[in-house]
């Protein structure tokens, strides 16, 4: 890397988009307008709201008790609404003699006989508000003082308010009549008290005061300690973005990539400086709406300090001065992270148009991670540190809050976690440049009509890595919906066969059907290969030695992500089912022998062998082992089943064959429910120096076996990458003779 | 000089169809000499020419620009080659100037020189007026100009030409016919890729007729003439297509 050249390239792309205005106006101008413009706007709104007084349609005043007069003068009584309130609430009263408040009143009494007021009376009453422009009516059908008066409580209702809750003005309205009444029932309850010779205090037994221990300070800073974060994460993905779109899909569409790329300057040399092009203009995005949001925010908040629109607003108070420092800081490696993600995207794109489609996918699929820390639940522990971008997210909120001792011990792993995405997303994009396909891509014609004719007319003997995405795509669609449809089982026999059928439907027929019609040789296809007996020896003794690695990579998982109560309520209704269980052979077959079956014809036969048209056999490997884990509902369930899979298309690359797989599997299974049933095994077992059976019944592992047996596992996979290479040298030969037949074909018929 | 052996260029599509772009071409291109790649749209001249710039990379085959292998050190190649393509268009928002200081940089040559070297290939082109002039402001025969100037900065042995006359008026074209000669008498290597023959027949020592990712004839003019017994070059490049292309239906219907 010659960083001479990484440097000239990343200023002239500099001197480039800082001569582009739609650059210029989207990273400079826009928020350094945005937020004054904004903030003006908040003020003119909520002064607008302000001169908007509530019109509250009240029918039958006269029924109101004489006693505390709620209404006085056609206005909210004076010891009920302050001046301001009163200002804002507009009377609309109707007269005894109305014909509309006999209807009412005598609707309403029928409509009480029955116990619930009618689609009816509401439709009526919706027109009257209308016709009258009123926010509200009240409708007090019959005298409240006769109620009242007998120190009970009424039988039936004896005030009816209609709020329209589709109308903010009618609700705003309800939320202040709401105060009034409280005031107003506050007092005629004391009334009453008196009338009884009860003190006024008897009723209220306990007198709470609260008090906020927090500072000042801190109060802010818990105010913005979410918001900030995830505002820096928005700015620096949508600023890196579009700076992105031109820097590649832009270059491409205007011919200048060519030029560039016969230039001594190499790919990596390109996409490094094009990348620090756009990290840069990623952090002076984030930074302008930082400091400019700031300055707003406390323009905004002094002027807001003295108005009760603004109450909350004004307690949040402007971010602290620690809370920007923390931000700013944060944006380095935040802006790196997406400026890479968005090149590497932007890259595939021909077109500007056709990359600015791409932002909403990047934007849909980073923001679950940047939501996740806004639950209130979440924290930073060893879990939430090895999640990307929510790692970070939560780092930065315990730093805002000054929580240091709760996230000390995790930022080292939160740092490694963001390097680690940081390099894997610089390598990505490195790799995008370099891949021809990705920069001279040309346009795809897709017709549905050619595509199935090219399934069906030209299918080759494996499936293609598309054959193995759909498949594994469909498996997890089916799944999903199927998980629905099933409820739980109630009895064994119900949940045996509910188990096979959905097994069956959903992993091995997709599997099997995608095998018969899109390849030509389906048992190749699904790996059904007899291979060497000690291969098939090895699968079934490397499940042996690896369950107690396993055993405590589950354990690890359990403890980085403990499992949420549904999981835990799940696991306690599968216990009460093996309790009941009529054969403990059933149960195997159910755990262990089918799934093993099925999961490997679908995930190391079709998958692997699609996922294989891809040069590396380790991202082949890591294809299907995705889907299997991702198949798995339980998150920390995915995981494990995640590394068995690496192992498992392991064997399968290496033997070219499901057999071992099988029969790892179905001991591998078979061996962990076998674990969940440990209690019923005998006090004086004779594997006790291997484990023990802790209380709740599980099998422990004792380490210096457990180790052992894992060595003995790994030596066994060595024997089989050894023994296993002169057939993978034969496969290539055959490959490289077939191609130069296929060449030779094409010159003869030239 | 230009050694090209077997070139072999495949592309794939979505739906893993196979489109044979270049089919095992040869040829040699000397110093001092200017190479012809002639053929109709689409024969495959474009694609040999990228590989040879190393933008992209064979499928099968050999291809050395002055003995340097293109798949094994194109970083040594790109040093060695200045690349004009009627693709390779100039930046919008650089000045002409400031576009080939930075190609002139990035070939690591010292600020003196690189100063010297462009006040001479301004002059030489009469490009002084348009120094300071925004790519998006000039015309295409300025940009067009621009481009060769970038490709020469460097002084490189071999230059490549891809069809960089098309769309330009003919006094442009002209300049740009001039400077391929003046190339070839200070013993450049030129290889020269157009559709169109009277362009051939001015400049070029030594043609190669492509057609579908095959040569179907090469060797000097003189050569193809005497061989085919046709003197008008137009029509000779005519009958050759013409007559591949129905081998080539023909081949398609068996």
């Amino acid at each position: 890397m010659c960083w001479k050249n990484v440097k000239l390239i990343w200023f002239r792309e500099l001197r480039d988009q800082l001569r582009d205005r739609r650059t210029l106006f989207t990273v400079v101008v826009l928020p350094l307008l945005l937020y004054p413009f904004m903030g003006i706007s908040l003020v003119q709104i909520t002064q607008f709201f302000r001169e908007h007084p509530t019109r509250i349609w009240i029918v039958g005043r006269n029924n109101l008790p004489s006693v505390s007069p709620l209404i006085q003068d056609g206005e909210i009584g004076e010891e009920f609404a302050g001046v301001n309130e009163r200002q804002l609430t507009e009377l609309i009263l109707s007269e005894d003699g109305e014909q509309e408040l006999q209807d009412l009143v005598s609707q309403f009494k029928k409509v009480s006989e029955n116990g619930s007021a009618g689609e009816l009376i509401d439709q009526f009453v919706q027109r009257q508000m209308a016709t009258k422009q009123a926010d509200l009516a009240v409708i007090i059908p019959k005298p409240i003082e006769q109620c009242s008066s007998t120190g009970e409580q009424p039988e039936e209702a004896n005030m009816f308010v209609f709020v329209n809750s589709a109308s903010d003005k009618s609700r705003i309205a309800y939320q202040r009549l709401e105060l009034i009444l409280q005031k107003w029932q506050r007092a005629i309850t004391d009334e009453q008290l008196a009338q009884f010779n009860l003190s006024v205090e008897s009723t209220n037994p306990i007198r709470l005061l609260q008090s906020d221990v927090a500072q000042k300070v801190e109060r802010q800073a818990a105010a913005w300690s979410k918001t900030l974060p995830l505002l820096i994460m928005i700015w620096c993905l949508t600023g890196a973005f579009y700076p992105a779109v031109d820097l590649c899909a832009g270059e491409k569409e205007r011919g200048t990539f060519e030029t560039l790329l016969s230039s001594p300057a190499n790919r990596a040399e390109i996409a490094i400086g094009k990348l620090l092009t756009v990290a840069a203009f990623s952090v002076s995005t984030a930074l302008l709406n930082l400091l400019s949001m700031g300055f707003t925010t406390m323009f905004v908040l002094s002027r807001l300090s003295n108005v009760p629109a603004g109450g909350i607003l004004a307690t949040m108070g402007p971010p602290p001065f620690q809370s920007m420092v923390w931000l700013i800081l944060a944006i380095i490696p935040i802006a790196t992270l997406f400026s890479a993600i968005s090149l590497a995207a932007a890259a595939f794109a021909r077109s500007s148009k056709e990359g600015q489609y791409y932002l909403v996918p990047l934007i849909m699929g980073s923001m679950p991670l940047m939501l996740l820390p806004m639950l209130p639940a979440a924290k930073l522990d060893i879990g939430s540190s090895l999640i990307p971008i929510t790692n970070l997210m939560l780092l930065l909120r315990g730093l805002i809050e000054g929580n240091y001792n709760e996230i000390l011990p995790y930022t080292s792993l939160v740092l490694l976690v963001t390097v680690v995405c940081v390099y894997a997303a610089i390598r990505w994009v490195v790799h995008q440049f370099n891949s021809e396909s990705v920069m001279f891509r040309a346009s795809e014609r897709f017709g549905v009509g050619a595509w199935l004719r090219h399934i069906f007319k030209d299918r080759g003997d494996m499936p293609a890595l598309g054959h193995a995405m759909l498949c594994g795509v469909l498996i997890l669609v089916a799944k999903f919906f199927v998980g629905f449809a099933v409820t739980m089982p109630q009895s064994w026999t119900e949940f045996t066969i509910q188990t096979v059928v959905v097994l069956v439907a959903t992993v091995g027929v997709p599997a099997l059907l995608m095998s018969i019609v899109l390849t030509r040789q389906p048992r190749l296809s699904l790996k059904i290969n007899l291979c060497r007996p000690s291969f098939m020896a090895a699968g079934l003794l490397l499940a042996f030695c690896l369950h107690p690695a396993f055993s405590w990579l589950s354990k690890l998982v359990l403890y980085i992500y403990p499992p949420s109560a549904n999981v835990d309520q799940m696991n306690q209704m599968m216990s009460g089912l093996f309790d009941n269980m009529p054969s403990f052979w059933l149960l195997l077959l159910i755990f262990a022998i089918v799934p093993a079956v099925i999961e490997e014809l679908a995930y190391r036969g079709f998958i692997l062998s699609g996922a294989q048209a891809v040069k590396s056999p380790l991202l082949a490997i890591a294809i299907s082992s995705l889907f299997f884990g991702a198949a798995h509902a339980v998150f920390q369930q995915s995981i494990i089943t995640f590394c068995v899979g690496m192992l498992l298309g392991f064997i399968a690359v290496r033997t070219a064959s499901i057999f071992p797989c099988i029969l790892f599997h179905a001991t591998h299974n078979g061996l962990t429910t076998l674990s969940m049933k440990a209690q019923s095994l005998p006090n004086e077992h004779g594997f006790r120096w291997l484990f023990d059976i802790s209380a709740d019944g599980a099998i422990e592992y004792h380490v210096v076996p457990g180790i052992g047996l894992f060595v003995v596992g790994c030596l066994m996979l060595a024997w089989i990458y050894r023994e296993t290479m002169s057939r993978l040298e034969r496969d290539r030969l055959e490959k490289r003779r077939l191609r130069l037949r296929r060449e030779m074909t094409v010159t003869s018929t030239t | 000089m230009i050694h090209v052996r077997d070139l072999t260029k495949v592309y794939k599509d979505l739906s893993e169809e196979q489109f044979i772009a270049l089919n095992g071409i040869s040829f040699d291109a000397m110093p001092g000499q200017v190479f012809g790649l002639l053929g109709p749209n689409g024969a495959g001249k474009t694609t040999a020419l990228r590989i040879l710039s190393t933008v992209l990379k064979p499928t099968a085959g050999e291809a050395r620009i002055n003995g340097v292998d293109v798949i094994e050190t194109p970083d040594l190649v790109r040093r060695q080659i200045g690349f004009v393509s009627v693709n390779t268009s100039i930046y919008d928002r650089m000045t002409a100037w400031e576009m080939v200081s930075l190609f002139g940089q990035l070939h690591g040559m010292t600020d003196e020189y690189l100063q010297h070297r462009m006040d001479v290939l301004f002059t030489r082109f009469k490009m002084n007026n348009i120094r300071s002039v925004l790519g998006s402001k000039m015309s295409t025969g300025m940009r067009q100009k621009v481009s060769i100037v970038r490709a020469l900065v460097h002084d490189p042995p071999v230059l490549i030409f891809d069809e960089a006359t098309s769309g330009l008026d003919l006094l442009v074209a002209r300049e740009v016919f001039s400077t391929i000669e003046e190339l070839k008498d200070e013993g450049k290597c030129v290889i020269y890729s157009s559709h169109i023959m009277s362009e051939v027949v001015r400049l070029c020592d030594r043609v190669a007729i492509m057609h579908r990712g095959n040569i179907i004839s090469q060797g000097t003019l003189r050569e193809l003439a005497d061989q085919y017994e046709i003197d008008d070059f137009e029509e000779l490049f005519y009958q050759l297509i013409a007559a591949n292309e129905e081998n080539w239906d023909s081949l398609a219907e068996v």
